[in-house]
């Protein structure tokens, strides 16, 4: 028997619970909890760009971020600006932390957006199965075919610039492996004997499917959600260069927009910042799922051995 | 077989009705028409009108017998803006109101073309609205349809025709709407796009002024110059690398490669460009930094795409590797004695080509629209710069025709490749 057996088997029997059981597991990484401290960062460092412009929003005063200061040009990272400024003399600092902001704000409603979507979809689908199964093995057929960039794209174009159109293009776009994932893992525990008992006893089928069965699939989602968050805060940088996503506001795509042209007269520290921050941030949000996949569903395991 | 490849097909078509339902709703419904966009705030409306005509856009959405015109806007006079209400003469607030014996003024924006269908609906109340002139104050309905025909080179403009007349006492108005016949109840935009896709007629550009199905025809050879090589090489490396991996698996040389994978994965897209192209095309020079001129061109973009995808397709094929290593087959080769160069060679390998010729077909459409950025960094002709400058001028024709050909094109891929699957696996059941 493999680990999530065991521990599913230890939940039955009222042991440790299987969530606790696999955030342990999780946690007796050191790799795992390096991951972790990262991601508080990232979203401590999200939280204060929050905090920070609705603050200057409600002031009504031009943020520090924004602040031009021509005598300040090109400054390299010191003490007074820890990451130097730019070309406009803008502290590098400050628009990392709103970058991360926008980052922090893409990757969350765009989940909010695929998610419900995905596992909704899924649920209904794996669970009645006949025609309503292939309405939604059709809708997620058909979305999976039309070439993933572009279709953000073309949504985000139809939409018009800014950050609505971003969360809309990738929130859209990106339901359908939730769906495929949870709709398979409907199909499973619909045959499980929990699932024939709460038939036996006549419940409805919204209440076997949404208390009975998503609380066992549910999994499934979490770890989606940590795997697709840095594609969406790499979609959100792809769009916000092509300048049809942040307006006016400093997000990390803008940040590479601008520090790309930089970069040629020999000013790297911007580039250098946002890199170093995407790159974090993502590689930290690619290991915490692998570590949580392994945790959660041993049958996604990535071999290791 | 050929049963086979006739059942895939027809089990595409749902797909393929799905993919141009979703254009349609993406770019005609939601988008609505680009006139505007493309002619510019200030063009007249005469030319937004026969811009649409030429398009279709003038056309109801799914069906209808009649349809909206830009000659004269709907109007509703509880929330018209004042500029609406000073062409229509209304006053400062309120319902237009008409004394007894005045007639309704439309304000046309052009000449009504001759030989069509049309139809005044007005909504109001009043003791002299007709055919209701009992003074109720509900509102009433007035319908009229009339046709335009040529008189002396003239047609109505501004006039009262059919005409509206306060009979009988005042009258209050509160929506006007001028219709035109459609030719029937399905001339939609909806039918004349799939009559459209079905013709494989792309339309035209708007910024380029080229017949879409040229400018995708210029631009798919230098697209597959680029992404040929690139996934050519990149089957090769990735494969190599994930061979190695699994000869080697558990020791420092697997775990060390699974590490940079991994990293390679986190590093921006955008961040690979743009340093590749600052450090080796500008700083040291090695590669020109722009262009598509000679082979030269095309080395450092092959060489960022295959580092791009490299981490992903590393990992991917070194997990379908171990995957098939736990299999009963190689436990048999192994206690034959089998060596295990021999085993992954000759055994894993031809059982693992399944995953492997899957995601390579999967990865096919990928060749047409090449790569976005990478045309766009390097200046490449082909279909990725295409798509980005057709974004930016919100060339809706070119978007859709390169985001539908893609669909198409992934659809096939994917019938490919469970052709290949069965072709290559004898296992996989035909029916």
């Amino acid at each position: 028997m493999s680990g999530a057996a065991v521990i599913r088997g230890a939940a039955a029997e009222g042991g440790v619970s299987f969530g606790r059981e696999a955030w342990r597991q999780v946690w007796a990484s050191w790799l795992a909890r390096a991951c972790l401290v990262v991601l508080g960062v990232f979203c401590l460092a999200a939280l204060a760009g929050e905090t920070a412009h609705a603050w200057y929003a409600w002031q009504d005063v031009t943020p520090p971020w924004q602040m031009q200061d021509l005598s300040a040009r090109y400054l390299p990272p010191g003490a007074e600006h820890w990451l130097g400024t730019d070309g406009l003399g803008r502290d590098v600092f400050l628009r990392l932390v709103q970058g991360a902001r926008i980052a922090f704000q893409v990757g969350v409603v765009s989940s909010l957006i695929a998610i419900p979507i995905g596992v909704l979809l899924g649920c209904l689908g794996g669970y009645f199965g006949g025609k309503v199964d292939d309405v939604v093995v059709w809708l997620s057929t058909t979305f999976a075919s039309i070439p993933g960039l572009l279709f953000v794209l073309a949504i985000a174009m139809v939409v018009g610039k800014g950050l609505l159109g971003v969360f809309l293009a990738i929130g859209l776009t990106t339901w359908v492996g939730i769906c495929r994932l949870i709709r398979a893992e409907v199909l499973q525990q619909k045959e499980r004997g929990y699932v024939r008992a709460a038939r036996a006893l006549g419940f409805s089928h919204g209440r076997i499917l949404f208390r009975h069965i998503l609380p066992n699939v549910i999994h499934v989602a979490l770890v989606s959600f940590t795997l697709r968050f840095p594609a969406a805060i790499g979609t959100e940088v792809f769009l916000s260069f092509l300048g049809i996503g942040a307006q006016g506001e400093p997000s990390w795509g803008v940040m590479i927009s601008s520090a790309r042209l930089r970069l040629w007269q020999g000013m790297w520290w911007e580039l250098a910042a946002v890199t170093a921050a995407i790159f974090a941030v993502v590689l930290a949000f690619n290991l915490l799922g692998d570590a949580l996949r392994d945790a959660l569903d041993p049958r996604l395991r990535t071999v290791q051995d | 077989m050929w049963r086979y490849v006739l059942k895939r097909l027809l089990q595409a078509i749902p797909t393929v009705v799905g993919v141009v339902l979703i254009t349609f709703i993406l770019f005609n419904v939601v988008g609505g028409s680009p006139a505007a966009t493309v002619l510019g705030q200030h063009a007249d409306a005469r030319s937004l009108a026969e811009y649409e005509a030429a398009r279709g856009y003038d056309k109801p959405l799914f069906c209808g017998n009649w349809t909206a015109t830009r000659a004269l806007e709907a109007v509703d006079f509880e929330t018209a803006p004042p500029g609406v209400r000073a062409r229509w003469g209304a006053g400062q607030d309120g319902w237009l109101r008409l004394e007894d014996g005045e007639a309704l003024h439309l304000p046309l924006a052009f000449l009504l073309p001759a030989g069509e269908r049309w139809r005044l609906t007005v909504a109001g109340r009043g003791a002299g609205f007709p055919q209701h002139g009992s003074g109720s104050c509900r509102t009433t309905q007035w319908k009229k349809n009339f046709h335009t025909v040529e008189k002396n080179g003239e047609f109505f403009h501004g006039v009262e025709i059919p005409e509206f007349r306060a009979a009988g006492g005042p009258v209050e108005i509160r929506r006007v709407r001028l219709e035109r016949a459609t030719r029937h109840f399905l001339d939609s935009q909806l039918a004349h796009y799939a009559g459209r896709v079905l013709r494989l007629d792309f339309g035209t550009s708007s910024s380029l002024n080229q017949p879409v199905a040229r400018l995708l025809k210029a631009g798919i050879g230098p697209s597959l110059a680029l992404t040929v090589p690139i996934l050519l090489v990149e089957l090769g490396v990735s494969l190599t690398l994930a061979l190695l991996c699994a000869y080697r698996r558990g020791a420092w040389l697997d775990r060390g490669l699974v590490a940079v994978c991994v990293a390679l994965m986190s590093v921006n897209y955008l961040v690979w460009i743009v340093i590749g192209q600052y450090v080796f095309a500008y700083r040291l020079g090695w590669f020109p930094v722009w262009g598509f001129e000679s082979w030269r061109h095309l080395l450092l973009p092959v060489g960022i795409g295959v580092a791009t995808g490299l981490g992903v397709n590393v990992r991917f094929y070194r997990t379908i590797l171990l995957e098939e290593m736990h299999k009963d087959y190689v436990k048999t080769a192994f206690a034959k004695g089998l060596g295990r160069g021999r085993v992954l060679f000759k055994h894993v390998l031809k059982n693992a080509l399944g995953p492997v010729i899957t995601n390579v077909a999967l990865a096919l459409p990928f060749l047409y629209t090449g790569s976005l950025l990478l045309e766009g960094f390097f200046g490449i002709p082909g279909l990725g710069y295409l798509s980005l400058n057709a974004i930016h001028s919100a060339d809706v024709d070119v978007v859709r025709a390169v985001v539908l050909v893609g669909a198409l094109l992934f659809t096939v891929a994917n019938i490919l490749a469970d052709i290949a699957l069965a072709w290559v696996d004898p296992r996989v059941k035909l029916s």
